[in-house]
């Protein structure tokens, strides 16, 4: 698999590294999991900060996400996905998977996350860090603000379809045929960046 | 290496951004263990749209002994040392497994049996994520189970199936096809085994199966059989 540039923030040799340790934990190697803790624990932390502001509930979603990652080391395949795309992944499921029970037990609403949904764009501003992020923030910016809210609304805050359609008050139809076309301009924004 | 149209890279896109329901995900997730081209496309906007989850924070630094002190090591050889409470987690089918399970029994109903024949046995193997799904029909009338995977991913390894009878022992009931559905012939002895509340289970094995006959991959799914 090539290496594309700037596409992760750790450099290939690294990257190998974590793809090696992550298989060996597969095997239910500790010392390999340590490694990979170890390399990865600040950029899932801030996964589960950005969907969980508070502390101790990331925490937790943390510690739960290590479990997970730890039980389905086996199933990562490094021909498949960069080892960080897929732990971040794996991260952010659990944290949605918690998000969306909180929700179903009514002691989140769809309110909440479409806030801190909202709030992000700011957030996003102050973390601007490097070209990948720019480039996202900026292709972001150029969509229509509810078409912008929907995919952050998702991507954070657990929305599915059906939940920003009922949210929305639109048919679930026009909904998703909104969010893919706003789909197809993100990418084509940052296609043309790189 | 198939073209991605329009359509093909806006499933992707929700599906990474997490939009679609559980019936429509799981339905991709098999699409992303049978295509490259698709997969490709799903690493794609993970790399794209990941920088939304950030910046990276400190993890606080009495974590980790936390997660160490707690992982399991989910191996067959637990079930006989009484670690109990792993089975508890991974034969919880979620709602997931569930679906795929629904998904499954659509695409291909069914025949129904002959009525001199025994009740077939089935059983829904998910995991405690619910990300992998697998259904075991068994027939004890000629002793062949169909296997069919909806999710199963072993990386580099290949799948072994299990069953775990009520005296807590896994034997194994040799490799499966982790990527196609694929009938197998039970060996007569371990037939005796395969009874409801019976677990069955997969692990990631080499080519040739586990050494000596004992599973030393994590399991990746289980489920009990049933009586239909």
């Amino acid at each position: 698999m090539t290496i594309e540039p700037g596409t992760v923030d750790l450099d290939s040799a690294r990257r190998a590294k974590l793809a090696e340790a992550l298989v060996k934990s597969g095997r239910g190697d500790r010392n390999a999991f340590a490694m990979v803790y170890e390399a990865t624990s600040a950029k899932l932390f801030g996964v589960c900060l950005r969907i969980f502001p508070d502390r101790n509930e990331a925490e937790d979603v943390l510690q739960d996400a290590y479990l997970t990652i730890w039980n389905k080391a086996a199933s990562f395949e490094s021909g498949r996905a960069s080892p960080i795309s897929w732990l971040v992944a794996v991260t952010r499921n659990r944290a949605i998977d918690r998000l969306r029970a909180k929700k179903k037990a009514g002691t989140t609403s769809i309110e909440e996350a479409a806030e801190i949904a909202d709030a992000t764009p700011l957030a996003d501003a102050q973390l601007i860090e490097d070209a990948d992020d720019r480039t996202l923030h900026d292709c972001i910016s150029s969509l229509d603000t509810r078409d912008a809210f929907f995919i952050r609304s998702a991507f954070i805050g657990g929305s599915t379809y059906a939940d920003l359609a009922k949210h929305e008050g639109q048919p679930l139809g026009t909904v998703k045929s909104r969010i893919r076309r706003a789909l197809l301009k993100l990418r084509g924004c940052m296609e043309g960046a790189a | 290496m198939t073209i991605m149209n329009d359509e093909d890279i806006t499933q992707a896109g929700e599906y990474v951004l997490g939009l679609l329901d559980a019936g429509q995900e799981a339905i991709v997730a098999a699409r992303i263990s049978t295509d490259a081209a698709f997969a490709a496309e799903v690493e794609a906007w993970r790399l794209r749209l990941n920088p939304l989850l950030g910046p990276a924070q400190t993890a606080p630094a009495n974590l980790w002994p936390k997660i160490e002190k707690s992982l399991p090591s989910p191996t067959l050889q637990d079930v006989g040392t009484g670690n109990l409470t792993i089975w508890k987690s991974l034969t919880a089918l979620s709602m997931t497994a569930v679906v795929f399970m629904g998904v499954l029994l659509l695409q291909k109903p069914i025949a129904p049996p002959p009525a001199q024949s025994p009740a077939p046995m089935i059983a829904a193997l998910g995991s405690e994520t619910g990300r992998a799904a697998i259904t075991a029909q068994y027939d004890s009338a000629d002793g062949t189970m169909l296997i069919t995977p909806v999710a199963l991913d072993t990386g580099a390894l290949y799948p072994e199936l299990w069953v775990v009878p009520a005296d807590g022992k896994a034997r194994s009931l040799g490799m499966i096809k982790g990527d196609k559905p694929s009938e197998m012939t039970v060996s007569p002895d371990m037939r005796k085994f395969l009874n409801e509340g019976a677990l069955l289970a997969i692990t990631p094995e080499s080519a040739q199966g586990a050494a000596g006959g004992v599973a030393t991959g994590p399991i990746l799914a289980s489920g009990k059989i049933t009586i239909l």
